[in-house]
């Protein structure tokens, strides 16, 4: 397929390059355990990334980490390339503890908006220059910054309801134009949680959108600093995509600790999880065509009902397999929790049933949504995302694949068993509702292809070899000021952790990587100058969950 | 008129003869039989509402049996369900524990509600839907007038429905409410012109408006397949006006695909999003006896209305109209729902377009024969 975005091979950056380029803007190095860090003055913020991207290739603003030291804050640009996410440059960003004032990055990358909303959120860093300096997560009137040193966690937050802007104001009506102002959510069917969206119309024309999130704050990031590497951390991550990609999310954190901590993982183990995160994507993706159709059908429809009863048969695998039906906790630092389900042969025949069930299955649901003419007027050509829009929204996953970014971590940073297998990256150059939509009814046939082969492996592995865990110390204690960012391909696109050790036994501070955050981030592009039931469509073919997005 | 029936001969096929449609009609019959036309005009009132009380229970009966309960089975059904099965017969008693649920549900009237017109909409909702049976021949004897000018009366009173949903629409104080009001005019307008353009067509064919006649006139036989004659229903005689009405008839009750004047996901429940409790259960009765009306108005005028063989008129007649409420429900679980503007597009370029190429088509055929 011709995408006019042929992955090209990136252009190998080494070092010294990266050095010349950053030049004597460059204070000191900080090099992270996953890429050379550069420390550079807040001031520079957005010269520096911008040769960075424009000379060296640096198209995806990752993550951005904010935190603060002792005697400073500090906010971290996590780059890697679309092209080959395993280059990566961290540029470490230092501000005063009395005036933590820092350039903002958003003219170079849009996605720094909500990210450094974000930050000053929770952290406290002023980003000069920034467009829209409101909190994000937390309610505007909140007091303090929960993620600094001096937060007071006991203070009670004594400002009362009548004290808040009231959300549901009566109008953003001004006498020029005929616009009207609508809150979409928290409460309407189409959110998929508790979203609120603030719309303009124009009619029926959507002007205007502005996503307002934090409904479902929780503070995980928190938690997981409150817990121990070896096994508290574990169950968080469960929580975040909760709809059925526990797996997905807990093989996130998995790598990040074990990179972190030097932990190897027996093949073996490899090849389950493997196969136990592919079953996860195939029901967080049954649940987004489901749910998407739900939002063009209208009505718990056929195709909705389909959805669910596929979705269930995965969920009962995975039951079998990790004891759970949602919250797993299956996955160790070092392996999974234990063996395949015994009688060994029956947990096997009953995944193979479901696999060859699928390809009618799909045949149906390409009948009932994709080969349906109405359901095709209704998705082509709205929801445009172009892949340059895109890139600058850090978009990943389904989302950037079905506006032909060719980018999957499975693939371009190999982790797990994945490069041992034979399977295919999904993409569709259509950019639109449509193609996302395609995308995962396709990557649902793919993980199949993978957990097929991983079922094979597991049929046939001697029996004195199946080690699910390797020996990992009862204690992990990394050493102080090791940094890391790790990311894997999640059912939503990419999921990533970062984490700061401080020799202690529990995380300096954790950061996650959300991907239904960015790709949320870039609904007002998809949705403006568009009709509500298209904003609505473009909202469903995200596939975003707000438990990843508010954490 | 005295109490004779006359029964229609279908000559042509040789079939025996089969009881067709009175020529009495319901409330002249009720004052025969319980002598109240013995005393004038007031007894022929009181026996006319007799009459239009039978008719409208059972088309409340109807509806109260579809919406708690049909609804549910059928889209069960098409979704691998089973849906409601504990109380009583494949869960039929849950018709009464739905009636007593949704009548003593809390009666919520947003503050700024524009209140005799937020009040009144769902009345004139429903009461617009009944109205229009009174022209229905639904056979056995159940008719409760047969005007002149029957067809054109349907079309005027369901199309008062318009209004009850704009005035749900603009007193509710919601913007969601708002914005399906709008859609439900700007959709009954665009569908409402092909609707009644095509039920001409019919028009043109029977040369007349009464249903009365209307139906009568079906009731030739069109070819005979292996000693069973086809009638001349209109269905089968034109195929083509048939579909256009069908399609035009669910736009004009506001179901899949064209249910965009509530669609859920995009505008909450529309016009609908600020009526609970009994306002709630008379707009979805109203919109309930709005398939159900739309079902007997094909009936009558494309299936020949309560002609069939062996069974009794009003049994075929019912059948019918529930076979219109099944294919709702069946696109319901089955098609996504278009657009607003495609909506209005394909009204407005596309069913005008046919229904009046249809009804020129009609006119040239019938002048041609005749």
């Amino acid at each position: 397929m011709s995408t006019g975005l042929e992955r090209q091979p990136a252009v190998e950056v080494t070092e010294d390059e990266l050095e010349a380029i950053v030049g004597d803007r460059a204070l000191a190095r900080d090099d992270h355990l996953n890429a050379p860090g550069f420390v550079i003055r807040p001031d520079d913020v957005q010269d520096v990334l911008k040769d960075l991207r424009d000379e060296a290739g640096f198209d995806h603003l990752a993550n951005l980490t904010a935190q603060e030291y002792p005697d400073r804050y500090e906010s971290i640009y996590h780059l890697r390339k679309y092209a080959d996410p395993t280059q990566e440059v961290s540029v470490v960003v230092p501000t005063t503890t009395d005036e933590p004032v820092s350039q903002t990055a958003e003219p170079v990358f849009r996605t720094a908006d909500w990210h450094e909303r974000e930050a000053f959120d929770l952290v406290g860093i002023d980003y000069e220059g920034h467009p829209d300096p409101r909190r994000i997560l937390l309610p505007e009137t909140w007091q303090g910054h929960p993620l600094s040193r001096d937060y007071d966690q006991e203070k009670p937050q004594l400002v009362t309801l009548t004290e808040h802007a009231n959300p549901i104001q009566p109008d953003h009506h001004d006498d020029e134009s005929d616009t009207m102002f609508l809150n979409i959510g928290p409460h309407h069917p189409a959110t998929h949680g508790v979203l609120h969206i603030e719309t303009v119309l124009d009619g029926e024309t959507v002007v205007d959108v502005d996503p307002d999130i934090g409904y479902l704050h929780r503070c995980e990031e928190q938690m997981c600093q409150q817990g121990t590497y070896r096994h508290q951390i574990m169950p968080y991550p469960d929580r975040w995509d909760y709809v059925s990609a526990g797996l997905l999310n807990e093989w996130a954190y998995a790598r990040v600790a074990e990179d972190l901590a030097d932990i190897d993982v027996p093949e073996y183990a490899q090849v389950i999880r493997t196969m136990g995160a592919e079953l996860s994507r195939i029901a967080s993706h049954m649940l987004a065509l489901a749910t998407f159709a739900l939002d063009v059908y209208g009505d718990f429809t056929a195709i909705f009902q389909y959805g669910m009863r596929d979705r269930e048969v995965v969920q009962d695998i995975l039951e079998d397999l990790t004891g759970q039906r949602l919250m797993f906790n299956y996955f160790r630092l070092g392996g999974v929790a234990w063996d395949l389900p015994e009688p060994r042969e029956e947990f096997i025949e009953k995944t193979r049933d479901f696999l060859d069930g699928l390809p009618a299955k799909v045949d149906e649901y390409n009948d009932l949504l994709t080969a349906n003419e109405i359901f095709q007027i209704r998705t082509h050509d709205t929801g445009i995302l172009e892949p340059e829009v895109a890139k600058q929204y850090g978009c990943t996953g389904p989302v950037a694949r079905g506006s032909g970014i060719d980018y999957d971590l499975r693939r371009d940073d190999p982790y797990g068993y994945y490069e041992n297998l034979e399977w295919d990256v999904v993409t569709k150059d259509g950019c639109d509702n449509y193609s996302r939509v395609l995308v995962r009814m396709q990557e649902v046939e793919e993980s199949a292809k993978i957990i097929e082969q991983c079922l094979d492996l597991l049929e046939d592995w001697p029996e004195d070899e199946r080690t699910v865990q390797s020996n990992v110390p009862r204690t992990l204690k990394p050493d102080a000021d090791t940094e890391i960012y790790r990311a894997v391909e999640g059912a939503k696109g990419e999921l990533g952790i970062y984490i700061r050790a401080d020799g202690t036994d529990k995380p300096g501070r954790f950061k996650i990587r959300s991907p239904c955050f960015h790709n949320l981030s870039a609904l007002p592009e998809m949705a403006e100058g568009e009709y509500i039931p298209d904003m609505i469509a473009s909202l469903g073919s995200l596939d975003i969950v707000l438990g990843e997005v508010d954490r | 008129m005295t109490g004779t029936t006359v029964a229609a001969t279908d000559a042509a096929s040789g079939l025996p003869a089969v009881p067709l449609q009175d020529t009495v009609l319901l409330p002249e019959r009720i004052g025969e039989l319980t002598g109240l036309d013995g005393f004038g005009l007031g007894g022929e009132l009181l026996a006319t509402f007799l009459a239009a009380f039978l008719i409208g229970n059972l088309m409340l009966a109807m509806t109260g049996v579809a919406g708690p309960w049909a609804k549910r089975k059928i889209t069960a059904a098409f979704t691998d369900r089973i849906a409601v099965n504990r109380l009583g017969p494949a869960g039929l008693f849950i018709i009464v524990a739905d009636s007593v649920r949704l009548l003593s549900k809390e009666l919520i009237i947003p503050e700024n509600a524009d209140r005799p017109a937020y009040d009144l909409a769902p009345i004139v909702v429903a009461a617009s839907a009944l109205l229009g049976f009174a022209v229905i021949p639904m056979g056995s004897g159940l008719h409760l007038a047969d005007p002149e000018v029957g067809l054109a009366y349907v079309f005027a009173v369901s199309g008062i429905a318009s209004l009850g949903l704009v005035m749900a629409g603009y007193a509710s104080a919601n913007k969601y409410s708002l914005l399906g009001g709008l859609r439900a005019v700007a959709q009954n307008i665009a569908y409402e012109i092909p609707l009644v353009i095509t039920g001409m067509s019919v028009v043109i064919f029977a040369g007349t408006l009464q249903m009365g006649e209307i139906v009568a006139a079906q009731h030739e036989t069109l070819v005979e397949i292996a000693g069973i004659s086809i009638p001349t229903w209109y269905a089968f005689v034109n195929p083509f006006a048939f579909v256009l009405f069908l399609v035009a008839n669910f736009a004009e009750v506001g179901r899949n695909p064209f249910d965009t004047p509530e669609a859920p996901t995009e505008i909450v429940a529309g016009y609908q999003t600020e009526y609970s409790s009994v306002h709630f259960v008379l707009i979805y009765l109203g919109e309930f006896l709005h398939i159900f009306l739309g079902g007997a108005i094909i009936a009558t005028i494309f299936l020949g209305g309560p002609a069939g063989p062996v069974l009794p008129g009003i049994v075929w007649f019912i059948i019918k109209i529930w076979a219109v409420f099944f294919a709702t429900q069946w696109l319901r679980s089955a098609v996504p729902r278009v657009r607003i503007d495609q909506l209005i597009e394909i009204g407005w370029k596309g069913l005008l377009v046919l229904s009046f190429a249809n009804l020129i088509l009609t006119a040239v055929i019938v002048g041609l024969i005749a």
